[in-house]
């Protein structure tokens, strides 16, 4: 049985819910390094090392908990959620910063806010329910 | 609107908070020219703090937001029951994009962002998972997940009132009027979305 990673570029599939320290940065886009757990520029370091890593694998529970980020788990269906950075949602909603995403359209083409570049915009969150 | 105003650098984004199939006749039916994308994660609610639909951000050329999220109708349909006209909106939507006014100060935008508390966080991951396990033909393992994130955000419409059609449950029937009943008695909480404070600044401020 595969289990399903969701975090924040998308779905992986990977072998468990505890993934060899190896594959972590091809599972989750995080990487562990002597810094901590980075990911592009960005590095959170890790405080309780122990924790994290046990047998040379990582915990995806344990992932969130070093990353300050919520985590759901849910072992027997095989899947789990990693969460947005807490801090950094809520520094950008204070700063009015608008967050960019990429999110596919009815075609399957991947659309980011980014490549709109300087224009005034306006999202609109709609929904048929 | 875009019609209007799409020559004048502006682009309305519209992000369906629904799934693929669900949103498949609406888009193929407005059939429309700017960007329409489907986000069955909610990954836009979480980072935007969007707890229903319809609502509308305002972003500026420089991505700064400009507008919190507010509940904006395209048009009338639902006056009598959000008691918000669309005219409204459109006449400010139009200040802003030929003359760059702003309804709101931007000082006060801030203030008006929802910020998501840790349950409201979880309640969206809840959210996300159940719709996932759904998609995946586990609608069993989905229905726990669905009915925690309603326990931790029970005034967030898009976890309660967007699980409805993944459920089995009707979002037009009497489960939701029930649902805009107890969310009126317990005062309209949840963020800026239908808070009369954000109307009335706004229209204070005009």
């Amino acid at each position: 049985m595969t289990f399903t990673i969701l975090h924040e570029d998308g779905e992986v599939a990977v072998a468990g819910p505890t993934i060899a320290v190896g594959d972590l940065a091809a599972a989750t886009g995080w990487e562990l390094k002597a810094e901590g757990l980075c990911r592009g520029d960005v590095c959170v370091p890790v405080r309780d090392r122990a924790a994290l890593v046990v047998d040379d694998a990582v915990a995806i529970e344990a992932l969130g908990a070093a990353l300050h980020r919520p985590v759901v788990v849910d072992a027997d269906a095989g899947v789990a959620a990693i969460g947005a950075d807490p801090v950094a949602v809520g520094t950008a909603l204070r700063d009015r910063q608008a967050p960019d995403f990429t999110l596919p359209t009815l075609s399957g083409e991947q659309f980011s806010l980014s490549s709109v570049g300087r224009k005034k915009k306006v999202l609109i969150a709609w929904a048929s329910w | 609107m875009y019609a209007e105003l799409g020559e004048l650098g502006f682009t309305v984004i519209a992000i369906a908070l629904d799934e693929v199939e669900a949103a498949r006749e609406w888009i193929e039916a407005a059939n429309p020219t700017y960007p329409c994308v489907i986000d069955v994660d909610h990954r836009v609610a979480e980072q935007y703090g969007i707890i229903n639909v319809p609502t509308a951000i305002w972003i500026d050329e420089d991505d700064r937001i400009v507008r919190p999220p507010d509940m904006t109708p395209v048009n009338d349909l639902f006056k009598d029951f959000t008691g918000i006209e669309s005219e409204v909106h459109h006449n400010q939507l139009r200040a802003w994009v030929r003359d760059g006014e702003l309804p709101l100060s931007l000082d006060r935008v801030a203030e008006f962002q929802n910020q998501p508390s840790a349950n409201d966080q979880l309640a969206r991951l809840h959210r996300r998972v159940g719709a996932w396990l759904h998609r995946a033909g586990h609608d069993e393992a989905a229905a726990p997940h669905f009915e925690r994130a309603q326990t931790l955000a029970p005034w967030d419409w898009t976890v309660h009132r967007g699980a409805m059609p993944l459920t089995g449950r009707d979002p037009f029937g009497p489960e939701f009027f029930d649902y805009v009943k107890n969310w009126n008695e317990a005062g309209a909480p949840g963020y800026s979305w239908g808070n009369s404070a954000l109307r009335r600044d706004l229209a204070t401020e005009e």
